[in-house]
């Protein structure tokens, strides 16, 4: 019993010991802020009162100093690279239409399923007339086949300054940007299909108040490509296949035929 | 300022300005070279090396440029011989008759020269003749920005890309 009563005494005195020595270290941080001006509820001074220059208490910052607001309007120019070591810029806040930026990773599980959906072009349930980017991280973070073994059809940009710029806090990320703003009319975080074409309905419909009219058609005219298509879909239905001699004129007779008119002087 | 950088090419894009830089697929025994395209307006994926499939999309406010790369064959020939990109532009070196595709209104110009030993032609469009004044500026910022490299600084191409020849 007497040994018990012993031991508690002990324990009761060390830690005595114990919180005297962590007030006294507390004193000593209060006595070295104070004596370099940052003093904190300085209780000999009347909070109410008003401050005089060097004597008032400074006000202390922890840590690193805040990032301004985010911007969450601007709709930056997107300029990177392709996984087939293109480069590409594209100026989504004047393209004239909309467009969905999806910010993806190769290595997120998340967004798996973006890709996935995304590969082979625009997604069935997407509002029509929007166009869609992917954007990844730069080829210093991302390896470019990685990319290109998981964009198929997508339009895919690499550019680790995109991220910056719109202020990706990670992926999957989507920003809906109206070209004929310039500005963001959505974004956020979706972690399923349905849910991102829901918050791209939406962020359109409200965005869009201006007469349709206004907007610009994006859709390629029929002009490279499809003139070239439609230009061989003529000559095919008017029996002129590749090799016809009537594609290599020698002469303004093989031209215009026998009876062509004289040509004009001058 | 977005920077394009590709194939020994690099552009800082003016304001407004977007682009791309890329090598199309070899065709048959067909050696292809870098182009660079220019435009005020959202290219569509598939273009043509002059423009084909975006200048009918142009407003009258646009601007479409194109510096196309010849073959190491054309250096030396007559038609490169002007060195060093061409500008400062004047209103009066657009002309409709310069079109590849004459479209109404629209107005270009074409420069064929050796930059850094490399043979290439620079044309562009302008949207409207009427508002040249106001859009040669911007081409000429353009020009300005553009810079290339000797073929010796030039990286290997992808082997490959995604658009195909029109």
């Amino acid at each position: 019993m007497v040994a018990l009563v012993v031991g508690l005494v002990v324990v009761v005195l060390l830690l005595s010991l114990l919180v005297a020595g962590l007030l006294r270290s507390h004193a000593d941080i209060l006595r070295a802020l104070h004596s370099l001006g940052a003093g904190v509820g300085d209780p000999a001074l009347d909070p109410d009162a008003p401050a005089q220059a060097g004597a008032g208490p400074t006000p202390v910052t922890i840590g690193p100093p805040l990032p301004p607001e985010r911007s969450a309007a601007g709709a930056p120019t997107v300029a990177g690279v392709t996984p087939t070591g293109e480069a590409l810029a594209l100026p989504v806040g004047s393209s004239g239409g909309l467009t969905l930026l999806a910010f993806l990773s190769s290595g997120c599980t998340s967004c798996a399923a973006f890709w996935q959906a995304l590969s082979g072009g625009a997604p069935a349930g997407l509002p029509p007339g929007i166009g869609v980017l992917v954007v990844t991280k730069g080829p210093e973070l991302e390896a470019p086949t990685e990319v290109a073994a998981r964009a198929g059809r997508a339009r895919v940009v690499m550019s680790s300054e995109a991220w910056s710029d719109y202020e990706v806090p990670g992926s999957p990320f989507f920003a809906l940007v109206d070209g004929t703003t310039g500005r963001r009319t959505g974004e956020g975080v979706a972690n399923h299909l349905p849910q991102l074409l829901e918050l791209v309905r939406r962020a359109a419909a409200e965005g869009d108040t201006r007469p349709a009219a206004s907007r610009r058609d994006r859709r390629p005219r029929e002009g490279g490509p499809e003139r070239e298509h439609s230009n061989d879909r003529a000559l095919r239905e008017a029996g002129i296949l590749p090799g016809d001699p009537s594609l290599y004129p020698r002469s303004l007779d093989d031209l215009h035929g026998q009876g062509r008119p004289e040509r004009q002087a001058g | 300022m977005a920077v394009l950088r590709a194939f020994g090419i690099e552009a800082s894009l003016p304001a407004g300005f977007g682009g791309r830089i890329f090598v199309r697929p070899k065709v048959g025994g067909e050696e292809p070279y870098p182009v660079a395209h220019f435009a005020t307006f959202w290219l569509p994926e598939e273009v043509g090396d002059f423009g084909g499939g975006a200048v009918t999309s142009m407003r009258p406010t646009d601007i479409f440029a194109v510096l196309f790369e010849y073959g190491p064959d054309a250096l030396g020939k007559a038609l490169f011989a002007r060195q060093g990109m061409p500008g400062p532009l004047s209103v009066g070196d657009f002309r409709p008759t310069v079109l590849r595709r004459g479209l109404p209104a629209h107005v270009g110009t074409q420069w064929v020269f050796t930059e850094a030993g490399r043979p290439f032609t620079f044309y562009a469009v302008l949207g409207a003749q009427a508002l040249a004044p106001q859009l040669v500026p911007s081409v000429n910022q353009l020009l300005a920005t553009l810079r290339v490299q000797p073929p010796g600084g030039v990286p290997a191409g992808p082997g490959g890309g995604t658009a195909p020849w029109n």
